[in-house]
């Protein structure tokens, strides 16, 4: 689907709400940049935090049968692990932590590039601020409270946690005939068909119909007494507009 | 309720990015769900804290029970500010009564301890559905992903007890130490009752946390419902064939108009052409029988006086040309089209002291004895290689810096520099320190019986020296004894210039001319010099 001002017709005295943000490049492209909230964001941290706890943990165990030499090398793990895990993983791994990836998300700068040394680390260190006064407070409301969605931290280093585009997969269309569209359609309105070829068959048939029902007129499908062709006339149009194979 | 009206961009969203576009929603009308639900919850507060006055623990667990009736008011805020203007505070509350007593038996008792809680909620509150309907509907609504809801729950108690302690931990800090210390002292006297004030007052701070995180928690979940209907109900196609219908039906409705201009002036040439188009405009409303409910089609007939573009139009309908005018011009004045300037602050990192234990369990040390020592051994070769490795980094930062230290350690004394400039030769004379004698006046009365070229001489070199070295004057080998006298004027000193000339006079006489002084020169001389060295002679 296009974005808020890319809809005719009707406009709300206030801008559509989206989570979604349009970044433009200085090349005049727009990147569409979907900022996580607080509850991704979180249960992304608590899997980090489980997984730094794991292996501390059992480096703890080990090292320990070293003795003082032991304790030595486990504090500088500690002090690697508090300091560098996410500044290391932010930096070389493409914004993501172990726990960002598997909750899709990435840190970039809030221009859309990737996020580098001195900003991870700066929204690192802040994370002592956002942690007052006790267990992300500050982050937490602040987060609850900012339109994307930052943390002081963010605020700090100019940066933002977005969800990751997955790469699209090729959806599957029913096997029709394809039909050419009447009259020429604008992108949005493409969309729409598309949608409709790719989901209908996730609605029920009546609401199915009753979508297709709603363009049966002006796309000039033909009425018949068999109340679903107009729904395959719709992916017959879909078809010719995806193109072949 | 109207798709084209919602105040939403509407499309299928992850379950993450509805909670999120809760946030906004709940962010959006901040000050009226806040105000409603401070004015809803803190008399109930206020009227269980006079009540259970004995009972702090009692009245914070009711009050907590409570919940799902606040719930409700911003759920209808909300419900009302999606599709169409936010209710004005006033209006809010007096539909509260109305919002409140369907099914709040259940809401407070069997339905309380459900973890889906908000995302169920406008089934009952929106919908009207009770019993086998409600069953069936969030049986539906449930099938996918119901575990977002169950997080959002899950996380919201725990951001509820986190920003509690956090107010607590904060209320704490503000106490000054003196009073803190005398409460300390008092509690351990604590007679009945005399603390429960201290404890109402930390059951307010969770009033005051529920003012932030409820309404934030409602809307969040009203999302989720909203985007499981929309991928249910396909809002968003519904929306898209709507514009498209709207572009297409308009567009021929503005041909069918030219094609009637035309035929008037034409009759022969268009007539077919426009009856293939009259035909459309009756057709318009045949598609209302809906087989199940729908929000009712916009009315293309509304649109049909089509004028010049930029006369104003659309005018029986809440939105006119105008208007849509307005919000373009208000479009323009926003990003990217005006960019406001962001302005990011700094603030100071508080440090946090990992605590870590440094014990080892025993039984696993007793396991590796061996590598014990081989460890203590390493502990101390890596220790005492850590500290060298600190000691070289200082020293190296030290050297490395030397210069920038040097400017804030304070200037070292110039003396120390100065030798290396003083040049050790005027015009042939030593004239470094070492050369001449402790007592110059003595030696050079000495002298004099003997040679008195040599004690003019020496004279002389001890004058140069002392100028160099005392006085800090700038003699270059390449000066002549005039510009000598004349930098000894610039001193403005009159007892050392005048036995300057006189005895510049006398040398010069002697080395050039060689002419013998007079003998009271000797000691003019030598007094001169007493009087004007004498102090530091000796040094």
């Amino acid at each position: 689907m296009s974005l808020s001002h890319a809809e005719p017709g009707f406009a709300a005295p206030l801008a559509l709400l989206d989570t979604r943000v349009r970044m433009e490049t200085p090349e005049g492209i727009d990147l569409i940049l979907r900022p996580a909230g607080l509850l991704s964001r979180s249960i992304a941290f608590g899997i980090d935090l489980m997984i730094r706890g794991v292996l501390l943990g059992a480096l703890f165990f080990v090292l320990g049968t070293l003795g003082d030499f032991g304790t030595g090398l486990f504090m500088l793990a500690l002090f690697l692990g508090t300091w560098g895990y996410m500044v290391l993983f932010e930096v070389l791994h493409q914004g993501r932590t172990p726990g960002k990836q598997i909750m899709g998300l990435r840190v970039i700068h809030d221009d859309g590039t990737p996020i580098g040394w001195s900003a991870s680390v700066l929204r690192n260190l802040l994370r002592f601020v956002d942690m007052l006064p006790f267990g992300y407070c500050v982050g937490a409301f602040t987060c609850l409270q900012h339109p994307l969605f930052k943390r002081l931290g963010d605020l700090a280093a100019g940066t933002l946690v977005i969800y990751r585009d997955l790469p699209p997969q090729r959806p599957a269309l029913a096997e029709v005939t394809a039909i050419n569209p009447p009259l020429p359609l604008l992108l949005a309105e493409q969309r729409a068909v598309q949608a409709f070829a790719e989901r209908h068959a996730t609605l029920s048939p009546a609401r199915a119909q009753e979508l297709a029902a709603i363009v049966t007129q002006p796309l000039q499908l033909s009425t018949s007494p068999d109340p679903h062709y107009p729904v395959q006339q719709l992916n017959g149009i879909a078809r010719s507009l995806a193109g072949s194979s | 309720m109207r798709l084209t009206d919602a105040s939403v961009v509407i499309r299928p969203r992850t379950s993450w990015e509805a909670i999120d576009l809760g946030v906004l929603l709940a962010q959006r009308h901040r000050a009226l769900l806040m105000t409603s639900w401070a004015i809803v919850t803190l008399p109930v507060f206020a009227l269980l804290t006079l009540l259970l006055w004995d009972y702090p623990s009692v009245a914070v667990l009711v009050f907590w029970w409570l919940k799902p009736a606040y719930e409700r008011l911003p759920l209808l805020i909300l419900s009302q500010a999606l599709f169409g203007s936010a209710p004005s505070l006033r209006q809010a509350l007096k539909s509260l009564p109305s919002a409140l007593t369907p099914q709040l038996i259940a809401s407070l008792t069997w339905r309380r301890l459900s973890l889906s809680r908000s995302f169920y909620q406008p089934v009952q509150q929106l919908e009207g559905l009770d019993g086998l309907p409600r069953a069936q509907r969030i049986a539906v609504l449930g099938q996918k992903d119901p575990r977002a809801a169950r997080l959002l729950t899950a996380l919201g108690s725990t951001l509820e007890m986190t920003f509690w302690i956090g107010l607590m931990v904060l209320f704490y800090a503000m106490i000054p130490p003196q009073i803190e210390a005398d409460w300390s002292w008092r509690s351990l006297l604590d007679i009945e009752g005399e603390w429960n004030w201290l404890e109402h007052l930390t059951n307010g701070f969770y009033a005051l946390v529920l003012i932030v995180w409820g309404p934030v928690y409602v809307s969040c979940g009203f999302a989720l419902y909203l985007n499981r209907r929309t991928a249910l109900e396909a809002w968003d196609i519904e929306l898209g064939f709507r514009n498209l219908r709207q572009r297409v039906l308009g567009s021929a409705l503005a041909l069918l108009l030219g094609g009637f201009f035309a035929l008037t002036l034409l009759p022969s040439s268009v007539m077919a052409a426009s009856a293939s188009i009259q035909s459309m405009p009756e057709e318009i409303p045949s598609e209302s029988g809906n087989s199940c409910p729908l929000p009712p089609l916009d009315n293309p007939q509304t649109d049909e006086d089509v004028a010049p573009p930029d006369s104003p139009r659309l005018l029986n309908q809440p939105l006119t040309s105008q208007a849509s005018q307005n919000a373009i011009h208000a479009v323009l004045e926003q990003p990217p089209f005006k960019n406001p300037k962001p302005v990011s602050g700094w603030r100071i990192a508080q440090p946090k002291h990992d605590a870590q234990s440094a014990e080892t369990p025993n039984w696993l040390a007793r396991l590796v004895v061996g590598l014990l020592n081989t460890g203590k051994t390493l502990s101390a070769v890596f220790g005492a290689l850590l500290w060298a490795l600190l000691g070289i980094t200082v020293a190296w930062v030290m050297w490395r810096y030397r210069a920038w230290f040097a400017t804030f350690v304070g200037k070292s004394p110039p003396k120390a520099t100065a030798p290396q400039d003083i040049p050790h030769q005027l015009f042939g004379l030593q004239v470094r320190a070492e050369t001449l004698p402790t007592d110059v006046a003595d030696a050079a009365e000495r002298l004099w019986q003997q040679s008195p070229r040599e004690a003019l001489s020496l004279l002389y070199r001890a004058l140069l020296s002392r100028l160099l070295t005392d006085y800090q004057l700038p003699l270059k080998s390449a000066d002549t004894e005039g510009q000598i006298l004349a930098r000894i004027a610039e001193l403005k000193q009159p007892p050392l210039d005048d036995f300057s000339h006189e005895l510049t006079r006398h040398w010069q006489n002697l080395a050039y001319g060689h002419r013998l002084p007079p003998d009271q020169a000797r000691q003019t001389l030598c007094s001169g010099w007493r009087k004007l060295f004498a102090q530091g002679a000796g040094a």
